[in-house]
């Protein structure tokens, strides 16, 4: 489903944009279950595919109450306290919204940069009591069935539900909301408050927190550009962040402005630490685009790619955690990055057999696609004899030019190693394609971004 | 030792690795020279040993692993955790006759007098336990120096970094520092282990993604898929009929690079391609009889233990006589459907823990393997529901020939939410710290005392480094 999305369509940057959220705001379909999972993982990717271009305080709101995220962080269902049985509400997505939603765990300048006490030590952004507290904001919610129609099946003794329920704002009872004072980040939730405005309260807390910009822009820019933007860039699309240049904070077409204008993201910086390792999901997207794959039958029948033996070690919207694949702080130990406190998140991974897992997928879907999902190379089959020609192209379309002369030399002394006209045969030419994709993508150069 | 040296030596080691490694060709004996023995001292081995670690990821509810067999603790449990009248399972709590009854092999008088089972899907377990193969450590989880509640509440000493937070308590558990840190206390045991080794990549093994656990200052983690090393199949023979183009493409993802993220890549696939027909030669004539899928369902601990077995019997092949090993289960976050989830999770454990023990019995090296399960944190004794939340310290499971089995070893907490052993909601307080537990399986393997905070540079605050898991 998410493949297909990624993989055709005209509206490219809206889904990368939407695919970096969901590397950010996690929810997987691995865990659920219950009815039409596909559906409530779906209605999930849609919504960010929604907001991805509208605002961020609205996104927090509409992830909130997605049934999804209630299932996946367990807001659904999610009551308030019983003295009696000594229940107390679940503190998972007060936890995690505040972690890695909004403020993460450590104070923030408005550069990301960590703000340090006069000891020079980091500063907590909250406790166990903030978590505690907010916790109850978060209870009463369940999902919402209004929508839905009740049938029989002939193999059910019970009723199953239309799958409305996926796609509608999970449902407040005002009964199983906890109506005690909520304490939290230096806010005041009176007592008795509705559900409703304590959540608007706790949200715009979160929304407004100073942490909030540079926090989502770092990690925004980490996806989408580089490892290790300066402190100045993340500063100058936290600014945008915060204020779109109309006074509006959180304007999510001016944060991805910010993040892809900044002359940090324009200019090839030549550092030997610059740019960022490609992550699997983006290499396959890329390869099915450029050669404009189609489904033979209509289904693309790409399903989860996550096992590292032979698929990608990742896979849209099944995250093993809410975690993420990789940790934006991932650290690749004994390596120059390491040396100089400089993160590599993707490589978290890139290991011995994902290495070999990525080539041998590689190998296989150039030449026969993936399952129904087919490549088209008739762009490139007319070039296929003139072998700069086609290593241009591909060095143009794939690496953006980044793949250097010294490599494509050796790759072209490679091609022409088994001649070819234009008059040999078509099984010639596409193996020669074929050989030429697989040593341009598979090269250190394409791999990383820069 | 503070944050800066251990940059210093990152870096020496980077330099000296980058060096060693530009002049080589891929045909270089690399395998012995990619996490080439550094400045640390060396066991002195003759024989073979193991440790395995077994990671539950997401924090496994220690409450409702290790429970209460006695009459009033048993109550106290199911009066938290909402179980149902008449002991039976209710809420989160298990009933009283479902539990699986542990018999210590010693007389062990513990806090409030109690007495343990086993929640209903560790028989197997529990067997291990009662034959004195596996042994419960109490109350383990991360500290800097040992505190009580009323120091946790002022704030009077130091804590571990960011408490109750998975990530960075996983980081912690592996590398007693949180997100970020890059040595963990595995890797440093097999910094002393890599001269050991014929082929010293092969001393800290993940059978699971990667771990900040095996990387050291000088051991690097060599990671293996459960079906052994995969190859790179379009650089060993021909790729797309042209063998010019497999030649060029095993330059192009081998070669050392100057970008350095570049050079990563490369590394890691070089080290993929030498290694792969290693172990693989060493790995295909050993096959077990003991079967690590008794329960005919799929169990990724189970096979990841299998291949870790596989390697152990390949040892002489190999020239190992120092490893360790990480595996991993995940799911273990149960904020919600914890009696649905948690049982199945136990279970898959339960399997993976007595076909292991049966294969290292299998390969005659029961008493020279050591295998200890770790977790991000134990969690709450109340009740979310239907689930519970995040806590601090647990319980953990120590087994092997070598263990001094069917006991207990640290202080049991009360089953309270009160109690000065927790610090709300039966968050438990640990008695026993991480530090105390890696040092006494340190030991086994080999280190010395005077190694000891080489490894665990905290171990000095804390009043014994073993725990006395081990007869000798």
């Amino acid at each position: 489903m998410a493949w297909r999305m990624l993989m055709t369509g005209e509206d490219q940057f809206r889904k990368r944009c939407a695919l970096a959220l969901s590397e950010m705001l996690v929810v997987s379909l691995n865990p659920i279950d219950g009815f039409w999972p596909p559906y409530v993982i779906a209605a999930y990717w849609d919504l960010l595919n929604a907001q991805a271009f509208g605002n961020y305080r609205t996104l927090l709101e509409e992830i909130t109450l997605n049934p999804a995220m209630g299932f996946y962080l367990n807001t659904r269902g999610n009551q308030k306290a019983d003295p009696a049985t000594g229940r107390v509400p679940d503190e998972n997505y007060a936890r995690e919204i505040m972690q890695l939603f909004t403020i993460g765990l450590t104070q923030l300048n408005s550069d990301g940069t960590p703000k340090l006490d006069a000891q020079g030590k980091t500063q907590d952004t909250y406790s166990q009591s903030d978590i505690t507290n907010l916790a109850k904001v978060f209870t009463g919610y369940d999902w919402n069935y209004d929508r839905v129609t009740w049938q029989s099946v002939p193999w059910l003794t019970y009723k199953i539900p239309s799958p409305e329920f996926s796609r509608d704002r999970m449902k407040l009872d005002a009964a199983k909301h906890s109506n005690e004072a909520i304490s939290f980040l230096g806010v005041t939730i009176p007592a008795n408050t509705a559900g409703t405005e304590a959540l608007k309260i706790a949200l715009d807390t979160l929304f407004n927190h100073p942490n909030t910009p540079p926090f989502v822009a770092k990690q925004m820019i980490q996806r989408l550009i580089t490892s290790n933007p300066s402190p100045a860039y993340v500063g100058r699309v936290a600014a945008a962040f915060v204020n779109n240049g109309t006074g509006v904070r959180g304007d999510m077409k001016s944060l991805w402005r910010a993040i892809l204008l900044d002359p940090e993201a324009r200019t090839l910086s030549g550092g030997v630490t610059a740019g960022k390792l490609r992550e699997p999901i983006v290499r396959f997207a890329q390869w099915a685009r450029t050669f404009q794959v189609s489904s033979l039958t209509g289904k693309w029948e790409i399903y989860d790619t996550s096992n590292g033996d032979w698929g990608l070690g990742q896979s849209p919207l099944r995250s093993p955690s809410v975690f993420n694949f990789f940790r934006p702080g991932y650290v690749p130990p004994q390596t120059a990055l390491s040396a100089n406190q400089l993160v590599a998140p993707e490589f978290q991974i890139h290991n011995e057999t994902t290495t070999a897992g990525y080539l041998n997928f590689l190998t296989s879907i150039i030449k026969s696609g993936y399952q129904d999902v087919k490549p088209d190379y008739s762009a490139i089959i007319g070039i296929s004899h003139q072998t700069r020609e086609l290593l241009d192209w591909l060095n143009l379309y794939l690496a953006a030019g980044q793949v250097s002369g010294t490599t494509l030399d050796l790759v072209q002394s490679a091609l022409d190693a088994q001649p070819l006209t234009s008059t040999s045969s078509e099984t010639a030419k596409l193996d020669r394609i074929y050989s030429a994709i697989l040593l341009v993508m598979a090269s250190p150069e394409y791999l990383v971004q820069k | 030792m503070n944050s800066s040296s251990i940059h210093n030596v990152s870096r020496r080691v980077f330099l000296a690795r980058a060096g060693a490694l530009g002049g080589m060709g891929l045909a270089a004996p690399m395998a012995m020279s990619l996490a080439a023995a550094g400045e640390a001292a060396a066991f002195s081995a003759s024989d073979y040993k193991a440790l395995v670690c077994i990671f539950l990821y997401g924090g496994n509810d220690c409450h409702n692993t290790l429970i209460p067999t006695d009459i009033p603790n048993y109550d106290r449990y199911s009066a938290i955790r909402g179980g149902a009248s008449g002991r039976k399972r209710g809420g989160i709590a298990y009933g009283l006759d479902e539990l699986v009854a542990l018999k210590p092999v010693v007389n062990q008088t513990l806090t409030d007098d109690l007495s343990y089972g086993l929640a209903p899907s560790l028989i197997k377990t529990a067997a291990l336990f009662n034959s004195g193969k596996l042994a419960i450590q109490l109350n383990v989880g991360p500290l800097v120096v040992p505190v009580t509640r009323v120091q946790f509440q002022s704030g009077a000493v130091p804590l571990p970094p960011k408490l109750f937070s998975h990530n960075d308590q996983q980081s912690v558990w592996q590398a007693l520092g949180a997100e970020g840190a890059t040595v963990g206390w595995g890797g440093r045991i097999g910094d002393l282990a890599l001269s050991s080794n014929t082929n010293s990549l092969l001393t800290c093994i993940s059978a699971s993604g990667n771990a900040v656990f095996l990387s050291g200052n000088d051991a690097l983690q060599y990671q293996i898929s459960p079906g052994g090393a995969i190859p790179i199949w379009a650089a060993k023979g021909a790729s797309f009929g042209s063998s010019r183009a497999s030649e060029v493409l095993k330059t192009l993802i081998t070669e050392p690079r100057a970008h350095v993220l570049e050079n990563e890549f490369t590394k890691v696939t070089k080290r993929s391609m030498v290694m792969e027909d290693i172990v693989n030669t060493a790995l295909n004539p050993i096959t077990l009889t003991t079967s690590f899928d008794t329960d005919n369902k799929p169990n990724s601990l189970a096979n990841q233990l299998k291949i870790v077995a596989r390697l152990i019997g390949a040892r002489s092949a190999l020239g190992s006589k120092r490893q360790v090993f990480f595996v991993s289960l995940g799911g273990f976050d149960t904020h919600d459907g914890l009696m649905e989830t948690h049982p199945n999770l136990l279970a898959l454990i339960d399997e993976a823990l007595s076909s292991f023990y049966a294969g290292t019995v299998e390969l005659g090296v029961e008493n020279q393997v050591t295998t200890f399960t770790a977790s991000d944190f134990g969690r709450t004794l109340t009740s979310n529901g239907d689930g519970s939340d995040h806590g601090w310290g647990g319980h953990h499971f120590v087994m092997g020939g070598a263990v001094k089995g069917g006991r207990y070893f640290g202080t049991a907490p009360q089953v309270s939410i009160t109690s000065d052993d927790q610090v709300g909601q039966g968050r438990l307080l640990p008695s026993t710290s991480v530090d105390q537990m890696a040092s006494t399986l340190a030991r086994w393997l080999g280190a010395s005392e005077s190694e000891l905070p080489t490894i665990l540079p905290r171990i000095g605050n804390f009043s014994s480094s073993n725990l006395g898991y081990f007869s000798t």
